[in-house]
């Protein structure tokens, strides 16, 4: 069976690369959300396997967000994707519980050999 | 799950040779890039034009910098790398603004401005397909020059640091999902069509409504009672029909002043003013071919307000007036037409000096010197005249004004002019609410057939030769100027008649409205009186008239774009083509 991925990224042109790259991958994206505060509502309604949270987002960010999502103990990997790079954030996430950090400009490989290596 | 999963990068930005989506076709998410940027760059203008008037609070910057993150983040995957370069060094500023390592001084503000057009130009490349070019560095030089002074002022920060990983809550309002999620799929309620399928649809109207004309004489003809139905209810459903294609047309005004105070803001800082832009009424609709007209009338006149009507600070300060001029654009309805009305508190209109340049632009001084007030004011409508001490870069030159009131006349409309010394100037443009199916007089000079718009016409009286005498026909207590139309639209005279068919027409163009400007310049507000004073009309000569039609009436198109005396044209029931007539200008030369 293939796994479940929610999307979560205010702008509806990552979401949509990001579900055509899932896609090909054979991934099933279950549901998207366009801030933080939609993210954690659909991690908890959606039990996905996988979560990929964009960083800056309105309302709540993507850091923010997955520190709620830790709290919840749900089973679904917590990946950060963003085009902030440096340290400092990267860190930020991985204290905040997210496993993988992919870089904006979205790259096929990397997106799919990241979520593969989780 | 360990740390070697980490792709950590130290440089904020990847290397510019990254390969934008790799393996993916990139052109299909142009559209998407294109639209998202689209909006993106009008939320960096709203928040700009509040981070200049220090109206912005956290939430507001907050947003601005997403908005360049996001510009940025979509021209980076896209491969637009000089896009992506200078959102980015404007990104870096507002991260600068956000945690208060700047504060948004006048040079900020206006480096983000210039920055912003520059991205603007380059995402118009990409929707053009043309080369971005890669010449962004003066920009981002600029940008750090900008932030290296304020930082260098003694509150400011120490260096640039890296953008902040940490951000505050933000209150604002969740963002509307771009597209419905997979687990609730819907279509909108609302469609995006190109505005071009309404010109078609209202055309294919209006062929209906002509050929219906036809089948209308018919009727007259025929003693069929069944015919007689199936024309009446074929009547009720094209009518209905063109009702929903208008109301489909129909767009606020907002939509066409949304782009205004970004204009103003550019003009005022030009001339060194501080304006203020109030707009009331913005809600009401109207057709979107004339909101379209109305575009560059509307940057033109406010232009001539900013440059010529509001005075310097100085001025003002000493006239006991705020710093600070105001110009105020106020639409209302008026049974079927939308009046706008653009106000400003300047020094208004200087009709000494305007009846100067009519003279010198070759007015006969005798009718300059005789005119009124209200009269004068006009005049600023003549080629060549203008009201403007100096010519500047963007208005002054004695083009303009006689150029607006042409596209208000094309428009259907009327523009008049109302001002006061020291309190202001009102232009008021008066408009159809929409366009295309007017109702129309058939009148006949010689062989030839016009419509007139019925809208203009006060009366029709048909009277004796001897009662128009050197050129004037006594209209109860007024003489009325007596323009045969015939003559006025370049054909020969035909034999004289016993006979003579007068339709009496406003010329509101002259017309008389007192001014009801207020010696604050805040007020300014009061609607115009209705009745048109005697010398408001003009009676046009005609041999006959006839039936009252319901015209689909075409906008002329080169080459005969700029026929004089007609605004229009429609195809008859019977394949004739009539020239509508253009009742303004034909009134206006009689004046003259």
């Amino acid at each position: 069976m293939s796994k479940t991925v929610l999307i979560a990224d205010d702008l509806p042109f990552f979401r949509v690369a990001l579900k055509d790259i899932l896609m090909k991958g054979g991934y099933e994206v279950v549901g998207e959300a366009t801030n933080g505060v939609e993210a954690v509502e659909k991690a908890k309604s959606l039990l996905p396997d996988i979560i990929i949270l964009d960083v800056v987002m309105p309302v709540k960010t993507g850091l923010d967000a997955a520190k709620e999502i830790r709290l919840l103990r749900l089973q679904a990997k917590v990946v950060m994707c963003s085009s902030l790079g440096n340290e400092a954030i990267v860190d930020e996430a991985l204290k905040s519980g997210a496993c993988a950090y992919i870089l904006k400009p979205l790259n096929e490989q990397t997106v799919l050999s990241t979520l593969e290596r989780l | 799950m360990g740390r070697r999963m980490w792709g950590v990068v130290k440089t904020l930005l990847p290397p510019a040779s990254y390969p934008p989506f790799s393996n993916m076709d990139t052109s299909k998410y142009k559209a998407l890039y294109l639209q998202e940027a689209g909006e993106h760059v009008a939320g960096i203008e709203q928040g700009l034009l509040a981070l200049e008037k220090n109206l912005a609070d956290s939430a507001t910057v907050d947003a601005l910098f997403r908005h360049y993150h996001s510009i940025k983040g979509m021209s980076a995957s896209m491969g637009y790398v000089p896009i992506q370069k200078l959102a980015h060094a404007q990104e870096d500023l507002l991260d600068n603004i956000r945690s208060k390592k700047l504060s948004p001084a006048p040079g900020i503000t206006n480096t983000l401005f210039e920055c912003l057009d520059a991205m603007k130009g380059l995402i118009r490349k990409v929707e053009e397909d043309s080369p971005l070019g890669d010449d962004v560095a003066p920009f981002a030089a600029k940008i750090k020059a900008v932030m290296e002074a304020a930082s260098s002022a003694p509150e400011g920060g120490a260096s640039t640091l890296p953008p902040q990983a940490k951000e505050a809550a933000v209150a604002q309002p969740s963002a509307p999902a771009g597209i419905a999620s997979t687990a609730d799929l819907k279509l909108s309620h609302v469609m995006k069509v190109e505005g071009r399928v309404f010109d078609e649809l209202l055309s294919c109207v209006g062929d209906l409504v002509m050929a219906l004309s036809s089948f209308k004489t018919l009727t007259q003809m025929s003693r069929s009672v069944e015919f007689k139905d199936g024309i009446h209810t074929l009547g009720k459903a094209i009518a209905a029909l063109h009702g929903n294609i208008l109301s489909a047309r129909m767009l606020p005004i907002s939509d066409l002043t949304e782009g205004l105070p970004r204009v103003i803001r550019d003009i005022s800082q030009r001339s060194g003013k501080e304006v203020s832009l109030k707009i009331e009424g913005a809600e009401l609709k109207l057709d979107r071919a004339i909101l379209e007209g109305l575009g560059s009338p509307l940057v033109h006149i406010i232009r001539n307000a900013v440059d010529h009507g509001i005075e310097s600070m100085a001025e003002r300060e000493k006239a006991g007036k705020p710093r600070e001029g105001t110009i105020i654009i106020k639409a209302y309805r008026r049974r079927e037409r939308v009046i706008i009305e653009v106000s400003d508190d300047g020094k208004g209109i200087n009709v000494e000096k305007i009846k100067k340049k009519a003279i010198a632009a070759g007015i006969a001084e005798g009718k300059v010197s005789s005119m009124t007030d209200k009269e004068a004011w006009m005049l600023v409508c003549l080629p060549g005249v203008t009201s403007a001490d100096t010519v500047t870069d963007t208005s002054g030159r004695g083009v303009g004004m006689d150029v607006v009131k042409g596209v208000i006349d094309g428009l259907g409309g009327f523009l008049e002019i109302e001002s006061a010394p020291g309190a202001g100037t009102r232009i008021i443009l008066e408009l159809p609410l929409t366009t295309a199916i007017i109702k129309t007089l058939l009148v006949a000079v010689k062989d030839e057939i016009f419509l007139l718009p019925l809208a203009r016409i006060e009366r029709v009286i048909e009277v004796s030769c001897d009662s128009i005498s050197s050129g004037v026909y006594k209209y109860g207590d007024a003489d009325v100027p007596v323009v045969p139309l015939g003559a006025a639209l370049g054909m020969s005279e035909g034999p004289d008649r016993d006979k003579y068919t007068l339709i009496i027409v406003e010329t509101k163009n002259m017309s008389s409205r007192a001014p009801r400007l207020n010696h604050s310049g805040t007020s300014l507000s009061g609607e115009g009186t209705e009745s048109p004073e005697a010398s408001g009309r003009t009676a046009l000569r005609v041999d006959a008239f006839g039936d009252e039609i319901d015209a689909y009436v075409k906008p002329l198109l080169p080459p005969i774009a700029k026929l004089w005396g007609v605004s229009g044209i429609t195809v008859m029931g019977d394949g004739r083509a009539v020239f509508l007539v253009d009742v303004g200008q034909i009134t206006s030369n009689a004046v003259k």
